[in-house]
């Protein structure tokens, strides 16, 4: 009888297994704490209690977009809307999620369903002005396809070339890269840049030493980031890009932009910052020479 | 400065307490820490400054440099900066977001990077396992 007491006492003292709603509470208090994979795990596990959770789901993709997981982000935001169609939070991360992959159109799309929900949602607004400003042409995924046709003759060059007689001179006729090769030496590169490209503001390509099958992606990438940047100086409350550092683990790379070109070079991190801006602001000088 | 943010590595732990650290460098105006998912962690900005179109934008731009920065093949990156005649922002990259400083045109941006390195650094080394 009194081991049935105390028993009972005991059983009664045990604690209940937490609801779903408190496992996300404590999850966000995780996240808080930057216990991440922590709170994800725990996320996890409610949203195995509760899979129609709209904040489950919701807070599974934000803490995947915080552990760098994309794909698994993708699809918890995918699921929130699958609950709820015009979730804002969960149109914005698969629009930011987009942006990363390079459809600008998709991004738009979705950030215009969230904004014609949520009129008032100062974020969409904000990205969906960035990836207006994405041409088709600085798409890094359109510029990934391969090209068929040769690139771009930088149009200075061109119409330096001597026209002698209407038959194909051989100047007309040598490759894309011996081309390039003569504006390198007009531009005088610095023998310490790894790499140089030269584009217009819709990421044509005017100049790229070296120039390989992706170079016409790497270009898009850096006019997009120069438009993103561009948009975070307007956001500060600032003018727009004009120079930028970007220092990489092997390499800093030195930006230069306006309204109608954008140059970068890339340096090893020995070579000092002043050495690379002075490099920069010659070959810049150049450039723009050679655009005019 | 980067001393001092360094020799804490507690600080770390504490990013409001480390953007209070940045803001004291010289010309400094404004400071933002936000998480990869844009979502703000501290922010102090000039009251013209909104935190929410900022914190987003400035999600994506340390996503695209962590992705494909302008070298672009070749993974991630600590810190960059991005000038334009009236100012510049700069962006350092920890694992668990983005510190964004706003320094007006006089400020030192050698200083600045030196301090921001070193609190990424305080942050990976407070946040490791």
């Amino acid at each position: 009888m009194v081991f049935a007491r105390i028993w009972h006492r005991l059983g009664g003292r045990r604690r209940r297994p937490p609801t779903s709603a408190q496992m996300f509470r404590q999850a966000q208090r995780l996240r808080d704490e930057g216990r991440f994979e922590d709170a994800a795990e725990l996320v996890a596990d409610a949203l195995i209690r509760e899979p129609g959770s709209v904040v489950g789901h919701l807070l599974a993709g934000s803490l995947h977009m915080t552990l760098r997981e994309s794909g698994q982000a993708r699809t918890s935001f995918e699921r929130v809307l699958a609950l709820e169609a015009t979730q804002p939070r969960a149109l914005l991360g698969l629009a930011r999620l987009a942006l990363e992959d390079g459809e600008a159109k998709t991004c738009r799309d979705l950030l215009s369903r969230a904004l014609a929900r949520y009129p008032d949602f100062p974020e969409a607004r904000a990205l969906l002005d960035v990836a207006r400003d994405l041409a088709p042409s600085a798409d890094p995924k359109r510029a990934a396809t391969p090209v068929l046709v040769p690139p771009a003759i930088p149009v200075a060059t061109a119409a330096r070339m001597p026209a002698v007689t209407t038959a194909p001179t051989p100047a007309a006729t040598q490759a894309p890269a011996a081309k390039s090769a003569t504006l390198a030496d007009r531009l005088r590169l610095p023998t310490e840049s790894r790499e140089a490209l030269f584009m217009r503001p819709d990421a044509t390509l005017v100049f790229a030493e070296p120039r390989g099958p992706r170079t016409e992606a790497v270009a898009a990438r850096a006019v997009k980031l120069a438009r993103i940047a561009t948009a975070v100086l307007a956001r500060s409350g600032f003018g727009p890009l004009r120079h930028a550092v970007i220092e990489g683990a092997a390499e800093t790379t030195y930006l230069r932009t306006d309204d109608a070109a954008l140059l970068t070079l890339a340096f090893d991190r020995d070579v000092t910052a002043a050495t690379a801006v002075s490099h920069l602001e010659r070959v810049w000088g150049s450039c723009r020479s050679e655009l005019a | 400065m980067s001393t001092a943010v360094a020799a804490r590595p507690a600080l770390g732990r504490d990013l409001r307490a480390l953007l209070a650290e940045l803001m004291k460098l010289e010309h400094i105006t404004g400071g933002l820490v936000v998480a990869p998912d844009g979502l703000v962690i501290a922010a102090d900005l000039p009251r013209e400054v909104e935190a929410e179109p900022l914190s987003a934008l400035a999600a994506t731009l340390g996503r695209e440099l962590e992705l494909r920065g302008p070298q672009l093949r070749r993974g991630t990156f600590p810190m960059a900066q991005f000038a334009s005649v009236s100012g510049t922002a700069f962006l350092g990259s920890t694992p668990v977001g983005f510190i964004v400083l706003l320094g007006e045109p006089q400020a030192d941006n050698d200083a600045v990077r030196t301090a921001l390195r070193a609190a990424v650094g305080t942050v990976y080394r407070a946040w490791a396992r």
